[in-house]
């Protein structure tokens, strides 16, 4: 059971916050480019270095709270 | 660019997690006995090449194109994300660094309680240490080479990095015979994280449809991107540690 656990560490990390964040991004992108497909072939690629930036953002400062919250 | 970013990355990702499967070798070999460490090595390395061989056709039957470039994105944003994280945590001072000396001695006090079997009866306990700790970090090494190496034209230089760094890693531990203290693990981490990211980010826009300003040398702006905002979170990250020492 250990080395499944750890395999699920390797993949999804050890946060859940980054799979789910990373799925969030994938559907507001397919989303968006639903709606807006021109707007999302120009910038779409800023949209979404916009939104992964931010992830690694939340998910540090996140995990930099808990660990003081220790 | 695709294709030297693309070695870069599977060097650096491959080197860092064989350094640390060599220093558990390496534990289990200067603290038990080099045969169990080397067979249970070695079974571990069989089992990572079957995951290997399953994998790649496996992703590459299931898709194609754009859907393929989506599903090897999301893998290398996963993957670059979490060595990220880790990353800034580390250099922000708020996680241990990480070192491969630090397993190399953890490993050896794990196996300091099991009483080593008389010679000519297999030591389990070494095998079975030796296998778990190089299975998983052969595994991650695997699932990155082949995110790295599933889009096209990605393999070659997916699998010639991974081969330079399996080269170097056995060079050393061969030459040194116990993990090396001065690499900046934790450094390059990131930088591997930088990389990862930005491929990630790169090929989920490109198989959603998105024409990137520049073509591939969209790679650099991403990337510089990505490395600015992880140099600004650990700068921010570290700022309260360091008035909580003053």
């Amino acid at each position: 059971m250990s080395v499944l656990r750890e395999l699920r560490k390797l993949v999804l990390g050890e946060t859940w916050v980054l799979p789910l964040g990373v799925a969030a991004l994938l559907a507001a992108s397919l989303i968006l480019r639903a709606v807006a497909p021109d707007l999302w072939e120009d910038a779409g690629g800023f949209l979404l270095l916009g939104g992964v930036v931010g992830l690694l953002a939340a998910v540090s400062a996140g995990s930099a709270s808990r660990r003081r919250n220790r | 660019m695709q294709w030297i970013l693309t070695a870069l990355g599977a060097t650096a990702a491959a080197g860092l997690e064989l350094l640390e499967a060599l220093a558990i070798i390496l534990a289990v070999g200067a603290s038990r006995r080099w045969r169990d460490a080397l067979l249970g090595a070695g079974a571990a390395v069989v089992a990572c090449l079957a995951v290997a061989a399953a994998l790649g056709p496996a992703l590459l039957a299931q898709a194609s194109g754009d859907p393929l470039r989506v599903i090897v994105g999301v893998l290398l944003l996963l993957f670059g994300l979490e060595w990220l994280r880790k990353g800034v945590l580390r250099l922000a001072g708020r996680r241990a660094r990480s070192s491969s000396a630090a397993e190399y001695d953890e490993t050896r006090s794990e196996l300091e309680d099991d009483p080593l079997p008389p010679p000519g009866r297999p030591d389990w306990a070494g095998r079975i240490v030796a296998f778990k700790g190089v299975l998983l970090e052969g595994i991650e090494v695997v699932l990155i080479v082949s995110a790295l190496g599933a889009r096209p034209g990605g393999l070659a230089p997916a699998l010639v990095g991974t081969t330079i760094a399996l080269v170097l890693v056995v060079g050393l531990g061969v030459w040194a015979r116990r993990p090396l203290s001065r690499v900046p693990e934790t450094e390059l981490k990131c930088g591997v994280g930088v990389v990862l990211t930005t491929f990630g980010t790169f090929f989920c826009a490109e198989g959603l449809g998105v024409d990137w300003p520049g073509g591939d040398l969209a790679l650099l702006y991403v990337g510089a991107v990505v490395a600015a905002v992880a140099a600004v979170q650990v700068a921010a990250l570290a700022r309260p540690a360091a008035r909580v020492k003053a």
